[in-house]
């Protein structure tokens, strides 16, 4: 068993049942990973702390029994057919920001490439029950930052999460997304982000604290968590609840000095509350990506010009009636504030709807990326 | 010692003529009732004899046999109580024979010799025809909506006999009172804000479309529904006719003139079975809900909360206009062409708006998947209702009253029926091209929907339906549907794709 390598019984280690952060650096911290397998396996005499740990109710017939049921030999060949890289905390290849962490995990399980977590990275995190508005900023701003070279941490998740990650892939040749999971990494969670969770393991990292098979049960989502605020820079909270993940993602980031910055949102937008929040205690506002760079010392004249808009610029009523639509608003309530009668708010809105300025969503109208900049102050 | 009366009884909302016939020998005393009588009108044996007892006859202590011909078909219910007790009088030579052959009997007995109303009387009067009905006083409107005849009335079996023999003239009807009560029609003025609503409200009930609201609790999703049948015009006198007979056979209370003008509204609650909201049960194949709304309106509240099975049932009588009920023991043709209405939430929170519901995407899906696909295909309104704002609450102006509405929607409804022969809503697809011609924005407009995939194929010919009737509403429309009426009708039909998983609906 000695010519396996050292990752595989540190893999096992890590997926062992009531297995903890705490625990699993106690046992391989210092020592190769073999001998704590070994010391668990009873084929090795235990050092008086695990000896300690063993103890413990149980833990170690668990553990046993849990090893037994999953051999190194067999982790080791599954972890392989899926692309797996172990990385073990105290070796070269384990990213070096996560080393200091006051929190760190002993192991992780990569799928994609390295390159990313050796360059700049901002993390990007908010509620999974977005607004339109919150996803088009989600995805504008990472699509920005990972045109100029900025790697976009988040966690995969529904809504803000998936956005960012979607926003990352869509620049051909830019920074490749880092993707931080709960679940193992062949367990994809939601399911309908399997796409999105191939593509980020292509074009740049997909991490996670646990091995393959494991399922993605509630109280790792925190865990989970943490190793985003470790990864990040900054990070960006778009659009959050009251309470919620990324308020846990946000406070991991101040623990460990990251800046947090948020995006504010409308006063009464219960998917902002939380984010403007976050700015009343005192957090910095981001209203696009340049804001982010400037917080990273990023040069922001490398941004770029503003793309071409190749849309149709709206005038006369049209533009009154898109001006209306920066929050969600009702037929009725459009035509009620601009004065014109319902049929011609339709049309004035079925024109707008054609060009792309508009998006409808069951009866609630709200303008689309881009819509605010160019009509606004800003041209 | 023989006897044949006439009566009639119902099945489903169809009067049935039945003769009472009545045979009286000698042998052991005993009273037999066959001819497939059910467990009500078997009991009649016990309400007969003491009747005819208490009115002062005489109860022949011999062997007495009643059957109800044709014997195959099943009778139901207490009508053919009063039919009986002329029988078994003129079988025991009480009675004069040839007394009956222009009458026809539709009461219920009471032990006192009372004669009492039974539900179903406009249908078993139709069954009747030819003959003078003889009723329960409080029966006689229905009975006159449908009788060609004089109706005779009654209020105890001793009149009936003595009428029939001649003794006394039949007795008066009670003094009509015509006045019609002051029905308390909802009123469209009522609703603030709400103008897309209100408009649909229009369109459904100028084109005869099924009307879906989508809408958060509180925005007035059923006092919108509520005001339906005050657009829509007095029933055709066929249309009257039938519905008032589905009325009659349910036992439900009919107004004061008897027969149904005004359009029916019934918005039976959510927990409704399948059966009440059809029609149906074992033997007596009572009309459902949706019969009882033939030619007005159903109003189903909180749509997603029936059960998968009640609202599958309701998608054959949409299509059709009928309902055919089959049991095992009889089967009926139940009339059922209504105008559904339909409120749902948009999600199970029901907060609506985006950024104030707390349910999640897949939860939002799942409440929305509980109305199939077919069903909500049926609509050709789905309409998002909001809350009004405060403002539109306190200041707004009253709209227009129904009266107003109810003017427009008639004269788009003679319309369109001079036109197309049928309302909006039944225009055939392939008819479309000539009556629902579209101009060339109209149809640019339709093509780039479709080429975004954001209509069906079923979708687009709703769409064009729903425009066709906005142009029949519009003063100033051609013959021909222009863009803006496209635009209206697609306003009317909102995508709830983004909430279905990816289906396009």
């Amino acid at each position: 068993m000695s010519d396996l390598a050292d990752q595989a019984y540190a893999a096992v280690l890590a997926g062992l049942d009531r297995m903890t952060v705490g625990r699993l650096d106690l046992l391989i911290s210092g020592r190769p990973a073999a001998h704590a397998y070994q010391m668990v396996m009873g084929d090795r005499p235990p050092t008086g702390l695990i000896g300690q740990l063993f103890d413990t109710n149980g833990l170690l017939a668990t553990w046993r029994a849990a090893a037994l049921r999953r051999p190194p030999e067999q982790m080791w060949e599954e972890c392989l057919r899926l692309g797996i890289t172990v990385l073990v905390r105290g070796t070269e290849e384990y990213p070096s920001m996560l080393s200091a962490d006051p929190a760190p995990a002993p192991v992780l399980f990569m799928r994609g490439s390295f390159t990313g977590l050796t360059g700049r990275r901002v993390g990007i995190v908010g509620t999974r029950n977005a607004t339109a508005s919150g996803r088009d900023i989600a995805t504008e701003m990472s699509r920005e930052l990972a045109t100029v070279g900025v790697h976009i941490v988040s966690g995969l998740a529904r809504g803000i999460d998936g956005c960012s990650h979607r926003g990352a892939l869509s620049v051909s040749g830019g920074a490749g997304p880092i993707g931080v999971v709960a679940s193992g990494l062949d367990v994809v969670y939601p399911r309908e982000h399997t796409a999105l969770w191939n593509a980020v393991a292509e074009c740049g990292a997909l991490l996670s604290e646990v091995p393959p098979g494991t399922a993605p049960e509630p109280y790792r989502f925190p865990m989970r968590n943490r190793i985003i605020a470790g990864l990040s820079e900054v990070l960006l909270v778009v659009e959050s609840r009251e309470t919620g993940g990324s308020l846990i993602t946000a406070t991991e980031a101040a623990l460990r000095n990251v800046l947090v910055m948020a995006v504010p949102g409308a006063v009464r937008n219960r998917a902002a509350r939380g984010t403007n929040d976050l700015i009343r205690d005192g957090c910095p506002i981001a209203t696009d990506a340049r804001d982010v760079l400037v917080a990273l010392g990023l040069d922001t004249r490398r941004a770029g010009p503003v793309a071409y808009d190749p849309r149709l610029r709206p005038s006369g009523t049209d533009a009154a009636v898109l001006a209306m639509c920066c929050e969600p608003r009702t037929l009725d309530q459009l035509a009620v504030s601009s004065g014109l009668a319902l049929a011609e708010c339709a049309m004035s809105l079925a024109r707008l709807e054609f060009h792309g300025w508009v998006r409808q969503i069951s009866g609630w109208f709200e303008s689309t990326s881009g819509a605010t900049t160019r009509t606004g102050a800003r041209w | 010692m023989f006897a044949a009366v006439p009566a009639a009884t119902l099945i489903g909302v169809e009067g049935h003529r039945v003769t009472v016939e009545v045979h009286i020998s000698n042998g052991l005393p005993g009273f037999t009732i066959v001819g497939l009588p059910d467990e009500v009108c078997r009991q009649a044996k016990d309400r007969v004899r003491a009747a005819i007892v208490s009115s002062g006859f005489r109860w022949p202590q011999k062997r007495v046999t009643v059957n109800l011909a044709p014997s195959s078909q099943r009778k139901m219910g207490s009508g053919l109580d009063l039919a009986i007790a002329i029988g078994v009088l003129i079988a025991d030579d009480q009675l004069p024979h040839g007394c009956v052959d222009n009458h026809g009997f539709v009461a219920e007995l009471g032990l006192d010799g009372s004669v009492r109303p039974v539900p179903g009387v406009v249908p078993l009067v139709a069954a009747l025809d030819g003959l003078c009905p003889v009723v329960a006083a409080t029966s006689r409107r229905e009975a006159m909506v449908i009788s060609n005849e004089p109706v005779r009335v009654a209020h105890s079996l001793r009149e009936v006999v003595d009428a029939l023999r001649g003794d006394s003239p039949w007795p008066d009807p009670p003094p009509d009172r015509w006045v019609e009560p002051i029905v308390a029609v909802a009123d469209l003025a009522d609703v603030r804000g709400q103008a897309l609503a209100r408009q649909a409200l229009e369109v459904a009930a100028a084109g005869g479309h099924h009307l879906l609201f989508v809408g958060p609790p509180g925005s007035g999703k059923t006092m919108l529904a509520q005001r339906m049948p005050g657009l829509l015009p007095p029933l055709d006198p066929a249309t009257a006719l039938t519905t008032t007979m589905v009325h009659s056979a349910a036992g439900v209370a009919l107004p004061a003139g008897g027969l149904i003008t005004r359009a029916p509204y019934r918005a039976p609650h959510h927990t409704t079975s399948l059966v009440a909201l059809v029609g149906g049960g074992t033997a007596s194949l009572r009309p459902g809900e949706i019969s009882l709304s033939h030619g007005g309106v159903l109003f189903l509240d909180e749509l997603g909360e029936f059960s998968n099975n009640v609202l599958d049932g309701l998608r054959q009588p949409l299509e059709e206009g009928v309902v055919r009920v089959a049991r095992a023991r009889a089967s009926a043709t139940l009339p059922a062409a209504f105008l559904l209405v339909a409120a749902t939430n948009p999600c199970p929170c029901g907060g609506g708006a985006p950024g104030a519901c707390h349910c999640d995407e897949s939860a939002r899906a799942r409440y929305l998947r509980r109305l199939s696909g077919p069903l909500l295909d049926r609509f050709d309104l789905r309409v998002p209702v909001h809350r009004p704002e405060i403002d539109e609450l306190l200041l707004g102006d009253p709209g227009e009253s129904s009266t107003v509405v109810a003017g427009r929607v008639a004269i788009a409804r003679e319309h369109a029926i001079a036109r197309n022969g049928c309302l909006n809503a039944g225009i055939p697809a392939p008819e479309l091209d000539a009556l629902a011609p579209l101009d060339a924005s109209a149809k640019w407009m339709l093509r780039t929907e479709l080429e975004r995939d954001r209509l069906t194929g079923r979708g687009y010919h709703r769409v064009r339906r729903v425009a066709r009737t906005i142009a029949d509403l519009d003063p100033l429309a051609g013959e021909t549907v222009s863009e803006a009426h496209v635009v209206m009708a697609l306003q009317f039909r909102v995508r709830l794709t983004p909430l279905l998983g990816g289906r396009a609906a």
